[in-house]
């Protein structure tokens, strides 16, 4: 047999009779752990990222979407479809429908007989909804139901579209791709894109919109890439599924970071557990070294042996793990269904390899330091037992795991800084952690030696308190070890469930149950009043009715606006059309100020108010929401002008603002301070809550306020909603794993304390100690090392979660009592219940077994 | 694996010149061998005795080569152990050296089975473990097979070492204490299992003891006192 051969044999072999130890089960169960979470995690969130870019796509109509007010020349169309993209055209307008006396204006949408390339769109052909993969056919016009509430039209009518008569085929309860129509506050009207001509509706000068939709594979899109970025140099505007995500939203990147996260904390326990095992594993196999060494085994022999032995204990680990991760993942997807399309692409083979690194990696890092001392092993050992070669330093061992485990971060994060910030981060709060550990043993060890001395019984709780404290305290270094990893995992568990738990309140807290659930816009200055008295009473729930002038940006810094801002922004939508301005004494609910002052009427003219301070500096202090603010590169200070109807006024940045775009409340990206808007036209707009039974107001509404456009957002409320509770399943079967993970860490340590404890029953057993106060005595002994455990990790919990928080979930920190009962309580159980566990066989041995007398090492 | 390999069969297989091994405690230098000479002939059975102390586990981890003497010249199977590394003396008592301790050395969670394939495995044997059920139905455990160390009695324990010194065919064995943790009748019983696989084999036996009865045994008896080896009568070691 060739030597390699022998050495794989000779190690599986090792492998399968170690099994049999507490130790390798212990570093079993710890690494496919480590890769059941991160390959869970990995095979997950690789499929949620390719789900949800198709999902954009199914929101955008296509995978790439450009838009100009002409036709689209035939040259880039075959440019697109060599690529190997599918092309399909849209053409939409504002348009006016009618039925006998009764005209109304409509969002016309013409497509073709490809529409549409994502999705189905939910119609009703005057029966059940159905869900059909096409639009109108040649002749038919579908209709929403808002518009067909307003003609009073039925399936089967017949309506006027310009100089056409069509039959009303089908009422749309649902477009398949809803984004395109939600920004027009028309009713939607869809036709065939060759009935247009028909209509006589596209002729010079009117404001068209020509929209090409191109659907295909990632690296189709890839390819046109350099296409794209000069056609927005053109003016054309493109939106790109890998771009324009939908904002669908922060709850699901919130999610992905909190998995992640999650992913990361369970790879983490378990290399604690590795490194914890590791040590027993060591120092179990340094009789098995020497042995070895006697019977001629070289060292390098014995380092492949080990080595080999633990590769396919981390190759056999793994297997399980990615079993594991793969039926883990398979539930969260089930638990998701409904968020993810519905043709999904298979798991990649990329999660699973980065599982088995990470197995190999977390050995490596948590274990190899430890490992290497089995090298040192002397044969002399086995004639002289106290040759056992010194441990590698802890602070080593640490630094190697740190640097390895640094690594994975980066690798799991792509975020250097992160990775370095939450490295380095941890390694003080393990320096930090030593030193409060020790005190808190040192202070426990002191308050048990003053516990009654004399007790009533032989075995009372206070007798078996100060001799538990005082084990802790005689074995300080091991206990101070067995601390850390207590801490360190109750840590990370009560980190996770804390987190979950603010991440999930902060989603409910984002949708109550009364959020504004329509929207009314275009109420007219003199209509306000009334319009505000029908809300008032009828519904519960409603944002405040803001003042909104139609305008646009027409300069910065005196400057065209194109000119001024970064070149991908060129295209940007807010620099196109028109922008909700609004006015604001004070800052809208659920409006965070993040960078300058908001509006403050100055002194000298405070009985004159807002005009008066405005009136003062003809450039108007204006806040703009940040994000748009960066897109186009403007900070504070900056001068925009922007021109409403035929009339010019200038703004000059005073303060920032971050939105909730998931509020379903009205958000404006600039808001003036009063008395500056006021001069031009005007109407309100409000959103408010109605409960399933008060469509009866709605009807009101619609007759009492013609005018008026109310929009029924409940259905994508209810989806948002419905998304949030899937991740919400999500997020809890992660947390499962990490709980699970935690607890394979105090199954190790434990486990590697055992043989001393075993060594001091048997001591106490031969010194008269019976079973009951010996049960009590490491009863009391895990209880101590558990409550001081949870004491540590809930502060620790309490910095970190500050930490976390602010800088990379977006939640705003808080204080959090349940930590500094539910840990030191959690620790006191787990760690109490793992170890009576644990230790009932060490109390049935014979005290001759536990000390070594009979032969056993 | 050879059990020729020294080319002349007169020619010791075991042979110390002036060794002298000494360690430092605290600030002392204690010398526990002294210029020791010895020289041991294939087939031979010497036994080592001394007081408690005396360095007998030292002398003994010497000659088998797991640690290095200060001074002095040793020699195994004909080749310098001064000239090897550590790595290089393992090489050569793979599958030539055997070893019996005192406190058994078997490993727990290994079955008595293997814990005799051990060696055999390291030697990558063909027919390892017939030969290791071989050795083991030989010390009479044919049946206790898969038990593990704490499921058989300390003379059982020392009987699979035994099985394991042998089953390799080595040409010496190192016998450290073997009957040190056991009781008369149990140890008994293990000398001649020893003694008479000792015969079978041809084998060289090294082996330290204080027990007076278990030396009469061997061919040849040395005393180790003071630091150095000294030939004992077959009265003195009845005496």
């Amino acid at each position: 047999m060739s030597e390699p051969m022998r050495l794989l044999r000779l190690s599986w072999r090792g492998l399968k009779r170690d099994l049999r130890a507490g130790d390798v089960r212990a570093l079993f169960v710890a690494l496919a752990l480590a890769v059941a979470a991160s390959t869970m995690i990995g095979f997950f969130l690789d499929r949620l990222d390719r789900g949800l870019t198709r999902q954009a796509g199914q929101l955008l109509g296509g995978d790439v979407v450009l838009e100009q007010s002409r036709p689209f020349e035939t040259e880039l169309r075959e440019t697109l479809e060599s690529a190997g993209l599918t092309l399909s055209d849209q053409v939409d307008m504002v348009s006016m429908v009618s039925r006998g006396d009764a005209f109304q204006s409509v969002s016309l949408k013409a497509v073709d007989d490809v529409y549409p390339h994502y999705g189905v769109s939910r119609i009703s052909r005057g029966g059940d909804v159905e869900e059909v993969a096409d639009g109108p056919p040649r002749g038919e016009v579908w209709v929403a139901p808002r518009l067909a509430m307003l003609l009073d039209v039925e399936t089967g009518d017949s309506l006027r579209v310009g100089g056409g008569e069509f039959r009303v085929g089908a009422v749309i309860e649902r477009e398949a791709d809803p984004s395109a129509g939600f920004g027009s506050f028309n009713p939607r009207l869809m036709m065939h894109v060759d009935d247009l001509p028909t209509t006589g509706l596209v002729q010079e000068g009117s404001r068209i919109e020509y929209e090409l939709l191109a659907a295909g594979s990632a690296q189709a899109v890839e390819d046109v890439a350099p296409l794209l970025a000069r056609l927005r140099t053109e003016g054309v505007e493109v939106q790109d599924v890998r771009e324009d995500r939908p904002r669908l939203g922060s709850a699901l990147a919130r999610a992905d970071r909190y998995l992640s996260l999650a992913g990361l904390a369970a790879v983490l326990l378990a290399g604690v557990a590795v490194a914890m095992a590791t040590r027993r594993y060591v120092e179990r196999h340094l009789d098995t070294a020497a042995l070895l060494r006697c019977f001629g085994a070289s060292q390098r022999e014995l380092v492949w042996i080990f080595a080999l032995q633990l590769l396919w204990l981390a190759l056999t680990a793994s297997l399980v793990g990615a079993v594991l991760g793969l039926a883990g993942q398979a539930a969260l997807l089930a638990l998701l269904g409904a968020v993810m399309p519905i043709e999904l692409p298979p798991p990649g083979i990329l999660p699973l390899g980065m599982g088995i690194f990470t197995a190999l990696a977390v050995l490596a890092g948590f274990a190899g330091p430890t490992l290497l001392r089995l090298r040192r092993v002397s044969a002399l050992k086995v004639l002289r037992r106290e040759l056992d070669p010194l441990p590698a330093s802890a602070w080593w061992v640490v630094v190697v795991a740190a640097g390895v485990f640094g690594g994975l971060l980066w690798l799991y994060s792509g975020d250097i800084v992160l990775a370095l910030g939450l490295l380095f981060g941890g390694l003080l709060a393990l320096l930090a952690l030593w030193g409060v550990g020790n005190a808190l043993l040192a202070l426990l060890a002191r308050l048990c030696a003053r516990l009654p001395r004399e007790a009533k019984t032989h075995d009372s709780l206070w007798r078996a308190l100060r001799l538990g404290g005082q084990q802790l305290s005689r074995r300080r270094a091991a206990s101070l070890g067995q601390l850390l990893a207590f801490a360190t995992a109750l840590f990370a568990m009560g980190m996770i469930a804390l987190v979950r738990g603010d991440l999930l309140d902060t989603w409910r807290a984002q949708l109550p149950e009364d959020t504004p659930n329509h929207f009314a816009i275009n109420i007219q200055p003199a209509e306000r009043d009334a319009f505000e008295a029908a809300l008032t009473g009828a519904a519960e729930a409603r944002s405040a009715l803001y003042p909104m002038v139609r305008g646009r940006i027409t300069a910065i810094e005196g400057q065209p606006p194109r000119e001024m801002v970064p070149e991908e922004s060129r295209g940007d939508n807010a620099l196109r059309r028109e922008l909700n301005l609004t006015w604001s004494a004070e800052l809208p609910t659920g409006n965070r100020l993040v960078a300058g002052e908001w509006f403050e009427p100055s002194a000298s003219t405070a009985e004159e108010g807002w005009m008066g301070a405005v009136a003062a500096d003809p450039v108007a202090p204006i806040s703009m929401e940040r994000e748009l603010a960066e897109r186009l590169g403007l900070a504070l200070g900056d001068t925009l002008t922007f021109t409403v109807g035929s009339e010019t006024l200038q703004g000059r940045v005073a303060s920032l603002r971050d939105l909730d775009w998931d509020s379903f409340r009205p958000n404006f990206y600039v808001i003036f301070p009063p008395g500056v808007l006021e001069q031009f036209g005007h109407s309100y707009i409000t959103a408010f809550h109605l409960d399933d039974g008060q469509q009866d107001l709605v009807r009101g509404l619609i007759r009492d306020f013609p005018a008026v456009t109310l929009l029924d957002v409940e259905s994508i409320l209810s989806r948002v909603r419905e998304v949030l509770d899937q991740v919400t399943r999500a997020v809890e079967l992660v947390l499962v794993f990490v709980l699970l993970a935690g607890v394979s860490v105090l199954y190790a340590a434990l486990v590697a304390s055992m043989p001393v404890r075993a060594h001091e029953a048997g001591l106490l057993r031969v010194f008269g100690a019976g079973d009951r106060l010996l049960s009590r005595i490491q009863g009391a002994e895990f209880a101590l090392l558990g409550l001081a455990s949870g004491l540590l990790a809930a502060s620790l919990a309490e910095l970190a979660a500050a930490g976390i928080y602010t800088t990379w979930l977006d939640l705003s920190p808080r204080w959090h009592p349940a930590l500094w009962v539910g840990l030191p309580l959690g620790g006191i159980l787990l760690v109490g219940g793992i170890g009576q566990l644990l230790s009932r066989g060490l109390r049935r041995r014979a005290p001759a077994a536990s000390l070594g007398l009979l032969g056993e090492t | 694996m050879s059990n020729s390999s020294h080319e002349n069969a007169n020619a010791p297989i075991l042979h110390a010149e002036d060794l002298t091994k000494q360690v430092v405690s605290g600030e002392r230098h204690l010398t526990i061998l002294k210029e020791l000479n010895l020289s041991v002939l294939p087939g031979e059975s010497l036994a080592i005795l001394g007081q408690s102390g005396a360095g007998k586990s030292t002398l003994l981890g010497l000659l088998a080569g797991l640690d290095a003497p200060s001074t002095g010249r040793l020699a195994m199977f004909g080749q310098a152990l001064g000239a090897l590394d550590e790595d290089g003396r393992a090489r050569l008592r793979a599958g030539r050296v055997g070893f019996v301790f005192q406190n058994f050395q078997l490993l727990p969670t290994l079955t008595a089975l293997e814990n005799v394939l051990m060696p055999l495995e390291l030697t990558a044997v063909a027919d390892a473990e017939a030969r290791a059920r071989s050795w083991l139905s030989r010390v009479g455990l044919g049946e206790r097979l898969d038990h593990l160390p704490k499921q058989l009695s300390g003379g059982e324990q020392q009987r699979v070492a035994l099985a394991r010194a042998f089953v390799t065919g080595a040409e010496l064995v190192f016998a450290d204490e073997p009957t040190g943790n056991l009781d008369p009748t149990t140890g008994e019983r293990i000398i001649d299992t020893l003694f008479e696989l000792n015969h079978e084999a041809g084998t060289t036996l090294v082996l330290v003891t204080h027990d007076h009865a278990l030396a009469r045994r061997c061919d040849r008896c040395l005393r180790l006192a003071d630091g150095q080896l000294v030939e004992m009568t077959r009265e003195e070691v009845g005496a």
